[in-house]
């Protein structure tokens, strides 16, 4: 039969790319077809490049939302890879021969489509199709027949044949295809691609090049339909679908690919199968087993756990005897496991298990030579991380980058004063794309502004989201200010407003600041509630008292901080009419206010000191509130001793309810405790007024008490016993001991049956 | 044959007919020492075949990779170390492979605290010590001198019991592979096929540790708790059966209802949750084994055949379900009677038998 070569692969296997190497050097053929998007040969001069390493992956991509992706991994242990390489190697042209991405890419839209569609027809999923007969299923009955998973069954009877590979791996194929009648959908696309592959050939074969010189590299489960069926028409192929689609060539990883699982997508072992495809290169497969469990023994040293050598040896030699028994001439993934399992890990694999991964699965990124054809926004991308000198930190491994915002004055050019800041802008833009390279850490000292705390790694995701952003726009400062926009016309709430507004800040893009704003004020005309005011209130006082620092104009925003600032004050003491739960949102936000008013000169002090007199003052607010009030006033120096004495006195007077009382101590313990400690007057009259309470009563007083002290520290519960021991005459420290003890169970027993206490009647 | 009058015989005894059918057809290569291949070994302990007519039993019920380790093991001439839980078939797996691999499961040292390390290498007939002197006659050698003068394989049950002298008794045989009789200049090499399998109990850790040294000696390979209730079931069945043919209880098997609450009540007590998992429990302070479970049926068959009508009936089950729950008084007791109301009480009529009986039990 003069026929081309159809050579049946597994793709991500080292033996059919080993084997094929072997065919293609026996049979010298003057074109190679791989499967794979025909649309796509442009990228093989890429695939070819001395600088590129691979793992490395094709991705194609549709032009307009919603965005779809196809994905084609490739390792170096790919045949695919080898046919390709072989081909340039042999300077032999070479040609990938599936359907266009941009026909896949079509399938793909009109099924998502078609499943929209039913579910809205019906509002159901389409019912299940008859799925025994996948080959899935087949893989499974596989799997009980052998009594091993597939992948085992796989590696133990195929990657170790040594001759006839191509023969075993055809007939597997057919096999597979005569026993699986796969669902009509999917059967119909395997003959649509079928049939252009054959359609590839032809036109090879009508370019003068005779059959028999042709070399096909395919799955295995494709071999059957390429020499049954016709090759596709010039009217069949212009009747197919295509979507517009782009391409781009991306280096890929080892995780990502283990962590894809199926057929062609991926393989759970990648680190193992490359160290397979070495030794296949160069000793032979009777290597591996020396290689994985050395190197499984190094990684679990490295992680410090004690292995001898002579448990490598005997790992080695166990997991011969168990590949014997098996029935496999050299061990498998799951023979050395096992053996290692039992030889090392002390019947564990959880011992094993980060060895384990790093041996399997490890952790290579694959990388590719500048000038690959990029989208715009990667261009850009990678143009900037040069630009700002953040190459160093394109790996896998978490490295920390701390920023200093502040102006650099020791450095001539204006480029390198402002690095810092210029790469803060970077990253919040790419944050704000939802481009997982850097995360950003809180801050270590409080109100320490001009520093930023970055981790960064670089992972294969990131180079895709980075694509995908290629949407919104051509740049990352387009994209992020696209996205910002978008963003901001579906914010419903200031608070949201807001936090768009900082972000356009963080990113330094004064024009979607700007938009942010507009969004802001007209969303901060209807009435917000007191928390989301102060909350949005304060800020925006950062953006204000710390704009210079990444050199932003805060002008615009102070009119906002004035309008949000008398929006709190007027609706403050409503708010302060509220119960228990929701006291502490109240007092946050009188917090955030105060901090505000105390920051901006621009915010009238009167109207606050006089608000907070008043809320201090009345009676039929809620006490923690008005305690609160008092403790600012206090803080501030705009209460005297003598009304607090009065306050003390009126507040804690016999005959006020528990929880009234109480309630006020604990907000006006809720701020400046050292002057509150320091004034034994308060705690007389605190004393006092407990001693008024009957039993039940006082158990209820205890519940607020023991709330309000609960954050005290050690050294201020030791000054109130100093304080309490002077009152009640006893000795200080004996005082202080009382209050420092771990509570004894009795005591412990009552203080639970508080929490079951009953508010109801409250 | 085998003498009926015989409590408990011994594997290669008991399975004698299963062994020679595995044998008259084998094909596979047998390793020097060996009575089968280790292919016929695996056929033996796993079972669920049919040799010339003779149906297999299955020996262990669970992961067969773990047996094919084990057998794998013994084939490198690495002695092999057995841990897991009470009642996860430790014994019973050495007692098989010993059985089949050399046709003798007898040669046991019991590992205790009064294990001494005469008895893992030899001690004298004293007697004749003091008539003749040191002399090969009056030598009394240990179970594990006589394996490796004959190239089989010993067991040592409960190694961790053992005081750590005795264990490092164990060291210098299993990595010289020889044994030195210097009151006879003597030296015993060992002969090819010598090897031993130990087991160790996780609830024993910390009464005498294994060092690291005789760790690294053996290759260990941990037996888990049976993992679903279908596999914990069928193991309770079979060996419940084998224990009543020995035994003449005089009783029905229990059904597989029976079967199943006691092994549901077990499972259940020994995780500390109900079986779907939707309700917490007090764990009791016994183990609860799948060993105990077997027992505890094979007790409730004694009762119904002792004082009943042959079957077993709640009562039976209930007075050894007080027994192996209740181990520590006071705790495992409220433990048990939360278990009976929370929990039985609310399972409907099947279980309203067992229920009735043990709360009558408990007051």
């Amino acid at each position: 039969m003069g026929g081309p070569v159809l050579f049946g692969v597994r793709h991500l296997s080292p033996a059919a790319a080993f084997h094929l190497r072997r065919a293609l050097d026996a049979h010298q053929p003057e074109l190679v077809l791989v499967e794979g998007p025909s649309d796509l040969n442009d990228q093989m001069k890429w695939l070819c490049h001395p600088e590129t390493q691979f793992p490395a992956a094709i991705l194609a991509y549709t032009q307009t939302p919603p965005v779809r992706t196809i994905l084609y991994p490739f390792a170096e242990y790919s045949p695919e890879i080898q046919a390709i390489l072989w081909a340039h190697e042999h300077q032999v042209p070479c040609r990938f021969m599936d359907l266009p991405s941009s026909v896949f890419l079509a399938f793909q839209t009109a099924e998502a489509e078609r499943a929209l569609e039913s579910q809205e027809a019906d509002g159901e999923e389409e019912p299940e199709e008859d799925r025994s007969n996948t080959t899935e299923a087949v893989y499974r009955r596989l799997e009980e027949l052998t009594g091993q998973d597939h992948d085992t069954f796989w590696e133990r009877h195929f990657e170790q044949l040594e001759e006839d590979y191509q023969a075993a791996a055809n007939t597997f194929g057919r096999e597979l295809r005569a026993s699986v009648a796969d669902v009509p959908r999917s059967a119909a696309e395997t003959l649509v691609r079928e049939a252009f592959m054959k359609r590839c050939i032809q036109e090879g074969v009508e370019g003068g090049i005779s059959p028999e010189k042709i070399f096909c590299v395919c799955g295995a489960f494709h071999v059957a339909g390429l020499e049954e069926n016709a090759p596709m028409t010039d009217g069949e192929l212009a009747a197919l679908p295509a979507v517009e689609s782009a391409v781009t060539l991306m280096p890929y990883s080892y995780y990502r690919l283990s962590t894809r699982s199926g057929y062609g997508a991926g393989n759970r072992a990648p680190a193992y199968f490359e160290l397979l495809w070495e030794a296949m290169n160069g000793k032979g497969l009777v290597q591996a087993p020396y290689l994985y469990l050395t190197r499984l023994a190094a990684a679990h040293r490295k992680a410090g756990n004690l292995v001898s050598a002579a448990e490598v040896i005997e790992g080695v030699r166990l997991a011969q005897v168990l590949a014997g028994m098996r029935g496999s001439r050299y061990p498998v993934l799951a023979d050395l496991r096992d053996a290692a399992v039992t030889t090392m890990g002390h019947g564990h694999f959880s011992e094993l298990a980060l060895a384990a991964a790093d041996t399997e699965i490890g952790t290579r990124i694959g990388s590719l030579p500048e000038g690959v054809s990029r989208t715009s926004i990667q261009e850009d991308f990678y143009r900037q991380l040069k630009a700002l000198r953040l190459e160093k930190f394109r790996t896998a491994q978490t490295q920390r980058l701390e920023l200093d915002l502040r102006e650099k004055l020791n450095v001539k050019s204006e480029q390198a004063a402002l690095m810092d800041l210029r790469r803060s802008f970077f990253l919040h833009r790419l944050r704000v794309l939802g481009v997982h390279f850097g995360q950003l850490l809180p801050s270590r000292q409080e109100g320490a502004n001009w520093g930023e705390y970055w981790d960064l790694r670089w992972t294969p995701e990131a180079e895709i989201e980075i694509v995908e952003s290629a949407l919104l726009g051509d740049t990352v400062e387009g994209a992020a200010a696209f996205a910002l926009k978008e963003r901001g016309e579906e914010s419903t709430s200031i608070a949201q407003a807001a936090s768009i507004f900082e972000d356009a800040f963080l990113c330094g893009m004064p024009e979607a600041a700007a938009h942010a704003l507009a969004v802001l004020q007209s969303l901060s005309v209807d009435a917000a509630a007191l928390a989301d005011v102060a909350e949005t209130a304060s800020r925006l006082s950062l953006v204000v008292r710390y704009g210079d620092l990444r050199r932003f104009n805060a002008a615009p925003v102070v009119p906002l901080v004035k309008q949000l600032y008398l929006r709190a004050c007027f609706t403050l003491e409503d708010a302060c009419i509220c119960d228990v739960q929701a006291a502490p949102a109240v007092i946050r936000a009188m917090d955030q206010l105060n901090l505000l008013q105390l920051s901006h000169e621009f915010l009238e002090e009167d109207r606050w000191l006089e608000l907070l007199a008043e809320v201090s003052d009345r009676d039929d607010l809620n006490t923690r509130c008005s305690g609160f009030a008092m403790a600012i006033l206090l803080e501030r120096g705009k209460a005297d001793e003598g009304l607090l004495a009065r306050e003390v006195a009126r507040r804690l007077s016999p005959g006020v309810p528990a929880d009234l009382g109480a309630g006020w101590f604990e907000g006006l313990a809720g701020k400046n405790r050292y002057a509150l400690i320091a004034r034994l007057s308060l705690w007389r009259h605190l004393d006092d007024y407990l001693s008024t309470l009957d039993d039940e009563a006082f158990r209820r007083a205890l519940v607020f008490l023991r709330r309000a002290f609960s954050d005290f520290t050690p050294s201020e519960k030791n000054d109130i016993a100093e304080n309490l021991g002077e009152i009640w005459g006893v000795n200080p420290q004996q005082a202080a001991e009382l209050l420092m003890n771990d509570t004894t169970e009795v005591e412990q027993a009552v203080l639970d049956s508080l929490s079951d206490f009953d508010f109801d009647d409250i | 044959m085998a003498d009926k009058n015989v409590q408990r015989l011994p594997a290669e005894e008991l399975y004698q007919r299963e062994i020679d059918a595995l044998i008259s057809v084998d094909k596979d290569p047998v390793p020097t020492g060996w009575r089968m291949s280790p292919r016929a070994v695996l056929h033996y302990i796993t079972g669920e075949c049919t040799v010339k007519g003779i149906p297999i039993s299955a020996k262990y019920i669970g992961d067969w990779r773990l047996v094919e380790i084990a057998i794998a093991t013994l084939l490198t001439d690495r002695a092999l170390l057995l841990i897991g839980e009470p009642g996860t078939a430790k014994s019973w797996l050495s007692e098989h492979l010993t059985a089949a691999i050399t046709g003798d499961s007898t040669k046991v040292v019991q590992g205790t605290a009064g294990t001494t390390e005469e008895q893992i290498r030899y001690s004298w007939n004293y007697a004749m010590l003091i008539a003749k002197g040191p002399c090969p006659e009056a030598m009394v050698k240990s179970p594990v001198y006589r394996a490796m003068e004959s190239g089989s394989i010993a067991r040592v049950e409960e190694i961790s019991r053992c005081a750590s002298e005795v264990q490092d008794a164990l060291i210098s045989i299993l990595s010289e592979k020889r044994l030195s009789v210097p009151e006879l200049g003597l030296e015993v090499p060992a002969r090819k096929g010598f090897s031993i399998i130990a087991t160790a109990n996780t609830r024993d850790k910390g009464v005498n540790d294994m060092s690291a040294a005789l760790k690294r000696r053996f290759n260990i390979v941990v037996l888990p708790t049976p993992s679903s209730i279908d596999d914990e079931m069928e193991i309770v069945q079979t060996r419940v059966e084998e224990l009543s043919w020995g035994l003449d209880l005089n009783a029905s098997q229990p059904d597989r209802d029976t079967v199943e609450q006691v092994v549901t009540i077990f499972r259940e007590l020994r995780s500390g949750a109900t079986l779907d998992g939707k309700q917490k429990l007090k764990t009791t302070s016994g183990v609860l084994s799948t060993a105990e479970a077997i027992s505890l049926l094979a007790n409730s068959m004694a009762l119904a055949g002792s004082f009943g009508d042959g079957s077993v009936t709640a009562k039976d089950l209930a007075a050894g379900l007080q027994g192996a729950v209740v181990k520590d008084e006071e705790k495992d007791k409220v433990c048990w009677k939360e278990y009976l109301e929370n929990v039985m009480k609310k399972r409907g009529s099947d279980w309203l038998p067992l229920y009735r009986a043990c709360r009558e039990l408990n007051g």
